[in-house]
C-alpha cells in the first residue's frame, strides 16, 4: 500500500466559529484513510460534534478547506450537498428517528431518497436490520423500542447504503457499558469491510477497550493524537 | 415507466402522509380555497349566464326599419335595396302592415280579441334587416343602425342597441367584479394557503431536515409538498363546485322572477365541464403556488 491512496477525509487548517470570537475549533489538521477507526474523543464542548458537521457539511468552516471525498466539503454549493451526503452514514447523537414511521420505513428512508427501486429497498433493509438483530422489530415505532433498540436502528439507517464514511456522534450515549460495546462492535465492523470510521465518544470505557486511531480535542484544538494498530480489530 | 409509477406513487404516498399528519392545517387549506373558489365562482356562473343570453341575442339580431305612412308600397322593394347595399346587411325582408298585423296577432295570443275592434291597420310597413355575422355586436349593430338612419322613407328604427349597450356595461361590471374579487381572494387565498403549508412543514420539520441530512435533494423534499398544495387545491376546488352546483339549485327557483328579467326567457345553467375544469384548474394553481411560496420562504439545509 502507498500513499498515492488519497485520504478519504482531510481536514487543513480549519478553524469554526459560531460567534464572533469564540472558536469551536481552531486550526485543526487531520486526515483519515480508507478503512481508518478513528475515536475522537474529549470533553464536553471541546467540539466533537463540529468536526463531524462539517464533514458532512451540515456547517460551513469559517477558515481552512475540508475534502471529503474529493470534494471540498467547505465550498460546496447548495445542489451538490446531497450527493455528498448519500455517500456518508451519519448515526447522530440525538438518534434522529421519525416517530411516526415504521422502523422498516425509517431505515428505508436513506435508500429511497438516492431513488433505489423498491424492491431491492426492502431485501436491503430486511438484511441490515437481521444483521442487527432488528428484524423483529421491523414493523415497530421507534418509540415503542428500547433505547439500544433505537440506537441500532439509526446505526442501520446510516450503513444500509454502504456508505464510504460513517461519522458516529456518542452512538453510545445513554446505553449501559455492556449495549455500549455490542454496539461499538457493530461499528467497528464497517471499518473492516473499507468503510472510514470516525466516532466521536467521551465514554472511557470504549476508548480503553477500542484501539486504533485515537484524537483527543480541547476547546476545539487537537491536543494529543495516537494510534495502536493492533486495537484495529476492536476485540 | 414502471420506475416513474413507483416514484409516482411513492410520492403521492408522502404527500398524503405529510396531509394526514397535519389535519387541521390542510383543512384550513381546504376551506379557504373552496370559500374563495364558491365566491368568484358565483360571479363566473352569473357571467357566464348572461354572456350566453347575449349570444342567444345575437343569432337574433334584427334591425326593424319602421316607414313612414306617406311611403307607397311601390317604393318598398326599390327601399329595401337601398337598405341591402348599407354595409354590414345580410338581408332585407319587407313586412307589409297586413303581415305586421298577422304577427301581432300571433304574438299577442288570446288577447287578439282586443284587435277585433280595431277599424284600421295602426301598424306601419317595415323593413326586417338581418345583419352579417360580423356586425351582431352592439358595436356593428351601431354602425349599421347609423347608416340606415341616412336613409329616405324610414320614420323609425327599432335595434335593441340600447338595450344590448346596457346589458354589456352590466355583464362587464359583472365581470369586472368577478376579476376584482378572483384577484384578491385568490391572493388572500394563496397567502393563507402558503401559511398552512408552512405550519404544515414546521410541525414535520425534524422529518424534513432528517430528508436533507440523509442526502434527499430539494426535488425529492419538495414535491411531495408541492403535490400537497395540488391536493389541498383539487379537494377545495372539489367542494367548491359542490357547493355552487347546490346553491344553484337552491337559488335559482327562489328567483325565478328576479334571473327572468336578467336573462330574459333563457333558463340558467351550471357550468360546463370545461368551466368546472377551469375552476379546479384554478384550485390546484392557488394549491401549487402557496407550496411554492412556503417552500421558497423555508429552507431545510
Ligand atoms: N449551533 C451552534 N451555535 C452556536 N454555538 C455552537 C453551536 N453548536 C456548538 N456550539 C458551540 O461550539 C462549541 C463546540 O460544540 P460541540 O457541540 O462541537 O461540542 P462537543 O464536543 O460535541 O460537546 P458534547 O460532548 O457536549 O457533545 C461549544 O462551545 C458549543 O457551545
Ligand atoms: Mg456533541
Amino acid at each position: 500500500m502507498h500513499d498515492a491512496v488519497r485520504a478519504t477525509v482531510g481536514l487543513f487548517h480549519v478553524s469554526k466559529s459560531y460567534a464572533a470570537g469564540h472558536f469551536a475549533l481552531r486550526d485543526v489538521c487531520l486526515e483519515f484513510q480508507r478503512g481508518e477507526f478513528a475515536l475522537l474523543s474529549g470533553p464536553s464542548g471541546a467540539g466533537k460534534t463540529t468536526l463531524l458537521k462539517l464533514i458532512f457539511a451540515a456547517e460551513r468552516a469559517s477558515e481552512g478547506q475540508i475534502l471529503v471525498l474529493g470534494r471540498n466539503a467547505s465550498r460546496l454549493g447548495a445542489a451538490a450537498i446531497p450527493s455528498l451526503r448519500r455517500r456518508i452514514g451519519v448515526v447522530f447523537q440525538d438518534f434522529k428517528l421519525m416517530p411516526r414511521r415504521t422502523v422498516e420505513e425509517n431505515v428505508a428512508l436513506a435508500l429511497e431518497v438516492v431513488g433505489t427501486p423498491r424492491r431491492e429497498v426492502r431485501a436491503r433493509v430486511f438484511a441490515i436490520l437481521k444483521q442487527l438483530g432488528l428484524q423483529d422489530r421491523r414493523f415497530h415505532h421507534p418509540l415503542s423500542l428500547s433505547g439500544g433498540e433505537q440506537q441500532r436502528v439509526a446505526i442501520a439507517r446510516a450503513l444500509v447504503n454502504e456508505p464510504e464514511i460513517l461519522l458516529a456522534d456518542e452512538p453510545t450515549g445513554n446505553l449501559d457499558e455492556e449495549l455500549s460495546l455490542e454496539i461499538m462492535d457493530l461499528i467497528a465492523a464497517a471499518a473492516k469491510r473499507g468503510t472510514t470510521v470516525i466516532v466521536a465518544t467521551h465514554d472511557s470505557a470504549i476508548l480503553e477497550r477500542y484501539g486504533g486511531r485515537h484524537v483527543r480535542l480541547e476547546h476545539g484544538r487537537v491536543v494529543s493524537e495516537h494510534s495502536t494498530p493492533a486495537g484495529r480489530e476492536g476485540e | 415507466m414502471r420506475q416513474l409509477w413507483a416514484r409516482l406513487i411513492s410520492l403521492t404516498r408522502s404527500a398524503l402522509r405529510g396531509l394526514s399528519s397535519s389535519p387541521v392545517a390542510s383543512g384550513v387549506a381546504v376551506v379557504t380555497i373552496a370559500i374563495s373558489l364558491v365566491l368568484v365562482g358565483a360571479f363566473a356562473l352569473l357571467a357566464s349566464n348572461m354572456r350566453s343570453l347575449l349570444d342567444d341575442f345575437g343569432d337574433a339580431l334584427v334591425v326593424a326599419a319602421y316607414l313612414g305612412e306617406n311611403v307607397p308600397a311601390s317604393e318598398y322593394p326599390a327601399l329595401a335595396d337601398l337598405a341591402r347595399s348599407v354595409e354590414g346587411v345580410e338581408s332585407v325582408q319587407v313586412i307589409s302592415p297586413e303581415q305586421a298585423l298577422e304577427r301581432f296577432r300571433v304574438g299577442v295570443g288570446r288577447g287578439a280579441a282586443l284587435l277585433e275592434g280595431l277599424s284600421e291597420n295602426p301598424l306601419p310597413a317595415s323593413l326586417e334587416i338581418t345583419l352579417l355575422p360580423e356586425h351582431q355586436s352592439a358595436a356593428g349593430l351601431g354602425v349599421v343602425v347609423e347608416s340606415l338612419e341616412g336613409l329616405p322613407g324610414i320614420d323609425d328604427l327599432g335595434s335593441g342597441q340600447q338595450w344590448v349597450e346596457g346589458y354589456l356595461r352590466a355583464l362587464a361590471l359583472v365581470r369586472g367584479l368577478g376579476i376584482g374579487l378572483g384577484a384578491i381572494l385568490g391572493f388572500a387565498a394563496l397567502l393563507i394557503v402558503s401559511n398552512t403549508i408552512r405550519l404544515a412543514m414546521l410541525s414535520r420539520r425534524d422529518e424534513l431536515e432528517l430528508l436533507a441530512l440523509v442526502g434527499a435533494s430539494r426535488s425529492f423534499v419538495g414535491a411531495p409538498l408541492l403535490l400537497e398544495g395540488a391536493l389541498c387545491g383539487a379537494a377545495g376546488s372539489a367542494l367548491a363546485l359542490a357547493l355552487l352546483f347546490l346553491l344553484f339549485q337552491l337559488v335559482v327557483p327562489g328567483f325565478e322572477f328576479g334571473l327572468e328579467l336578467l336573462l330574459g326567457g333563457l333558463s340558467p345553467h351550471f357550468f360546463a365541464p370545461s368551466e368546472c375544469l377551469a375552476l379546479m384548474a384554478a384550485g390546484v394553481a392557488v394549491g401549487v403556488v402557496g407550496s411554492l411560496f412556503a417552500l421558497a420562504s423555508e429552507r431545510f439545509a
